[in-house]
């Protein structure tokens, strides 16, 4: 998205190469200055100067909408708003599923089950929408070398054996599913620059991270100087081209992240807790009114990252083989918990007494 | 009329030439006349009609206001603020002890700023405020409409139809306790389509789209006067990243304070803008203090703050001209936030 041209805001040709005379070619230039500098490099009257500043702010300006337009358009393909993740208990409480047009982030400590969840997902996302999928293509950024084919292809064949029943529906499966292994920050931010191109071309429907926590912290080492400003511009710059693409073409994105530990005597980085069900000694009971002992756990990446993301699933141990699903961040959920087990089939969950 | 050259609203270069052909007030300029102003300073009969006119728009302005005269002026005495401000609606939240401490609601023609960690309810509470400044007068509210600027696309229409739903139920309710005529009128055009309708919704991609957007926002609000609420959701977003240049920031941010308050009074608005919370690192222990700087802290006019205690949301009025400072315990519910 560069900054779009002065003269693509209709501004008169004279007007632009004068003020590319003092280096302002776009409308981020433009915008930025003051009423009076702009008289100055335009020449013009305080008068036309405002008219001026209407026009390039009308060429750079979003649409309006109102809500109720919004709400007709949801209305009118109700099965494209979600991706269901066929569990049944948690899609209920996501008024039905993971969102399409914003970023959901999965976090868990290592072995529980983030890869197998994102396998899953990609699974689903390949389905014909008369089973709750989109029909579509997966787009998989795999920074960890974690993806397994066969586990894929598992999945597929025990979770909906009468959809796969032959080897030629596998295949095309699996044929949907685009995966890039990517080492570094810097290329995984190429890969999705590059990825506007490749939705359109392959009719994506969903784009899937995993996960970006490992690549992070591998290259920023946040003691050092430097390094937490770095971090967090990448990650922000990250997360608006995501938010842009999920936006634009109505996907979900998924991404992955880890779980850190916080020391309590020292720099206790309380700022990390984005919810009380974050902080998973909390939610287990453990400790209470403040007091931490030491090596609790939060969620990676910092405040900003979790600003960035619009819903936060955190999966974690409970009594082996059994794990749990929380919900901790939703605009449409309040905090949920599921128990679920990882079975040849993917996710299954628990069904509590109560459902 | 003894106004300096130096200081008209003219275009520079045509300012610079009058002051070097020696004129030095308004006055001269007036004197002289469209064709001896065109022959001394060399410009074209059109053009010195058009500077005229400048100059005596100018000395019009300043004269209405050295007389007093109402209107173009933003002065008062302190008793017709006082009749004003008692006269004024709030915007309330439908959450009585959050109200109570603001004084009544969110307050027209002031800046609220609610600060708050991720996920604690502060795109909530937003989604909230634009339902309720359109209820009906005669429930109570202020029957505007709200505008709602999104930079970090947290905006869920569903959201926003649970929250209206539980609004128009809530006002059936008390329309038939009261059984009153007007209520019964007001709940025909008070429905969720309408509700949904004024609602206007502006996707703010970066910091560019944002200061477009304010610019033009002034025109929007004089087509649209009804509206009585302009949501910011996420001031912090688009300046956090991808800034170098430090001051340049805090200049866009003053200038968008600037405008905003200018737009909060003049079409007697309030505007309530979100922000995010960021670490600062101290030498002992580090704490969450809102973004965007110190010099930001200045902006608005109340400050609330949204945090958690274990597992209880509380919000806290931080700054706040009227109200002293105090924190209350909130929910958020499926209708509401409580």
């Amino acid at each position: 998205m560069a900054p779009k041209k002065l003269r693509r805001a209709r501004l008169s040709q004279e007007l632009c190469e004068r003020l590319s005379r003092y280096q302002i070619t776009t409308c981020q230039d433009f915008l930025c200055l003051s009423l009076l500098d702009l008289m100055k490099v335009t020449g013009q009257s305080y008068r036309n100067v405002q008219k001026l500043l209407c026009k390039v702010s009308l060429a750079c300006a979003p649409k309006m909408q109102t809500a109720y337009e919004m709400k007709v358009r949801r209305a009118v393909n109700p099965s494209s708003a979600f991706l269901s993740t066929s569990l049944h208990g948690l899609d209920k409480v996501l008024h039905g599923g993971v969102p399409c047009g914003s970023l959901t982030e999965i976090t868990s400590p290592p072995g529980c089950g983030k890869t197998q969840f994102c396998i899953m997902m990609s699974v689903l996302a390949t389905l014909p929408v008369s089973m709750g999928g989109l029909d579509g293509a997966v787009i998989y950024i795999d920074t960890e070398s974690a993806f397994s084919a066969e586990r894929l292809v598992e999945i597929a064949g025990n979770r909906f054996p009468a959809y796969f029943d032959s080897d030629e529906k596998l295949f095309s499966m699996t044929r949907s599913i685009y995966l890039y292994r990517e080492l570094t920050c810097g290329s995984v931010l190429k890969r999705i620059k590059s990825l506007e191109e490749e939705i359109i071309s392959k009719k994506v429907k969903l784009i899937i991270i995993d996960s970006v926590a490992s690549v992070v912290r591998k290259e920023f080492d946040t003691k050092l100087q430097g390094n937490l400003t770095e971090r967090s511009n990448f990650l922000a710059r990250g997360a608006s081209l995501l938010k842009y693409l999920a936006e634009e073409f109505s996907i979900p994105v998924i991404l992955t992240n880890q779980i850190t530990t916080w020391l309590s005597n020292g720099l206790a980085i309380q700022a990390d807790l984005v919810s009380p069900a974050d902080d998973l000694c909390l939610s287990e009971g453990a400790s209470g009114g403040g007091k931490r002992e030491s090596g609790s756990v939060t969620a990676a990446l910092g405040n900003t990252w979790s600003h960035s993301v619009n819903t936060r699933l955190i999966l974690q141990y409970h009594d082996l083989p059994t794990r749990q699903i929380l919900v901790a961040k939703s605009p449409v959920a309040p905090f949920s918990a599921f128990f679920y087990t990882v079975e040849k089939s993917g996710f299954v969950l628990q069904e509590t007494d109560s459902e | 009329m003894q106004r300096d050259v130096g200081s008209l609203p003219l275009a520079p270069a045509l300012r610079a030439r009058l002051v070097a052909a020696g004129f030095q007030t308004a006055q001269e300029l007036l004197d002289t006349g469209p064709c001896g102003l065109s022959k001394e300073i060399g410009i074209s009969k059109e053009e010195a009609l058009e500077a005229l006119q400048v100059v005596r728009q100018e000395c019009h302005s300043d004269a209405t206001q050295t007389a007093g005269a109402p209107g173009t002026s933003r002065k008062c005495t302190a008793l017709e603020l006082l009749e004003q401000e008692q006269a004024q609606g709030f915007i309330i939240t439908f959450c009585s002890a959050l109200d109570n401490i603001l004084g009544g609601g969110v307050q027209l023609t002031k800046i609220t700023e609610i600060c708050g960690e991720p996920g604690v309810g502060k795109t909530q509470l937003c989604m909230q405020l634009a339902v309720d400044v359109q209820i009906p007068e005669c429930f109570g509210g202020l029957a505007g409409e709200a505008v709602f600027i999104d930079t970090e696309g947290s905006f869920m229409v569903d959201r926003v139809v649970d929250v209206a739903t539980a609004c128009v139920q809530h006002c059936q309710l008390i329309a038939e306790a009261h059984q009153e005529e007007d209520h019964l009128k007001a709940l025909e055009t008070f429905s969720l389509e309408s509700i949904l309708s004024h609602i206007y919704y502006f996707r703010c991609r970066d910091y560019i789209e944002l200061l477009a957007q304010v610019y033009l926002l002034p025109d929007f609000l004089s087509e649209h006067s009804k509206v009585r609420l302009v949501v910011i959701d996420g001031i912090a977003f688009p300046f956090r990243h991808d800034f170098e240049d430090l001051s340049l920031r805090t200049r866009l941010l003053n200038g968008l304070a600037q405008q905003l308050i200018i737009i909060a009074n003049d079409h007697k608005a309030a505007v309530v803008l979100t922000n995010q919370m960021t670490t600062r690192i101290g030498q002992s222990q580090s704490t969450l203090v809102p973004a965007l700087g110190e010099s930001w802290g200045h902006a608005a006019t109340v400050r609330l703050i949204f945090h958690w205690d274990n597992n209880q949301r509380l919000a806290t009025l931080y700054k706040s001209p009227s109200q002293k400072e105090s924190t209350i315990p909130y929910h958020i519910t499926v209708s509401a936030l409580l």
